[in-house]
């Protein structure tokens, strides 16, 4: 899976925590999920575990940690996705 | 420097499902956990501990210009009165929470001897006021029908 496709799977993820139907039509690298999205905290959690579900992946504390936008988190999933196929 | 944080229950409910697999275990420790397991309320005692380290946050955050989601590091212990604790990473943070039939609000100081100062002001929607910025708050939580300052 290339960057843009885990982008557009993270889009369909983030959809139903946000309002902000301009910055989600926007959504980029720079995409941050509490200060464009607006996304509740508690609900960060629930992103991680959808992506958890959805990339098949564990998102550690430590990673989880820099998921606050859109570069940070593709970058975790994609590193996560390569240990996996690496095994 | 101060923190604040307000849970809208009623908004809560629907907003987030704490009952989902794995959730609690992503943002409470093992000591917090037990409270929720063992608590009369445990949906009111998932919203406390929350607010206590989101309050908690908001000053770390100001303090240290870490920014970062790690729920988990920050770890809440409760005493007598709603008078609570937070530690992350060698600090403390002491915080004083109101527990409401319709919200959970918690205010957090870096000092204890603050916490009984701090002047708190909650409007529920629609009474905003209308220029609240100007009243230079300590810290805004907005959560639902509801907006907390603190000063």
């Amino acid at each position: 899976m290339n960057k843009e496709q885990i982008i557009e799977n993270l889009k369909t993820i983030v959809q139903p925590y946000s309002e902000e139907t301009s910055a989600l039509a926007h959504i980029d690298e720079n995409t941050d999920f509490i200060n464009d999205l607006k996304i509740n905290s508690a609900n960060l959690v629930d992103i991680i575990l959808d992506i958890e579900e959805k990339f098949n992946i564990e998102i550690d504390n430590d990673s989880m940690a820099k998921m606050l936008n859109v570069k940070a988190t593709t970058e975790i999933i994609a590193a996560k996705l390569e240990a996996r196929a690496g095994q | 420097m101060l923190g604040n944080d307000i849970v809208d229950l009623y908004l809560a409910k629907t907003q987030s499902n704490w009952h989902r697999k794995n959730y609690l275990d992503k943002i409470f420790t093992t000591e917090e956990q037990l409270l929720i397991s063992a608590a009369e309320n445990p949906d009111v005692m998932v919203w406390l501990l929350w607010s206590m380290k989101e309050s908690a946050y908001k000053i770390h955050n100001r303090k240290t210009g870490i920014r970062n989601f790690a729920p988990k590091s920050l770890s809440c212990t409760i005493h007598p009165n709603t008078y609570g604790e937070v530690n992350i990473d060698g600090y403390a943070y002491f915080t004083k929470s109101s527990l409401q039939t319709a919200f959970v609000h918690t205010v957090a100081a870096p000092n204890y001897n603050q916490l009984d100062e701090i002047k708190i002001t909650i409007y529920e929607a629609p009474h905003y006021l209308f220029d609240y910025k100007s009243t230079k708050p300590g810290c805004v939580s907005h959560h639902g029908r509801y907006l907390a300052l603190v000063y």
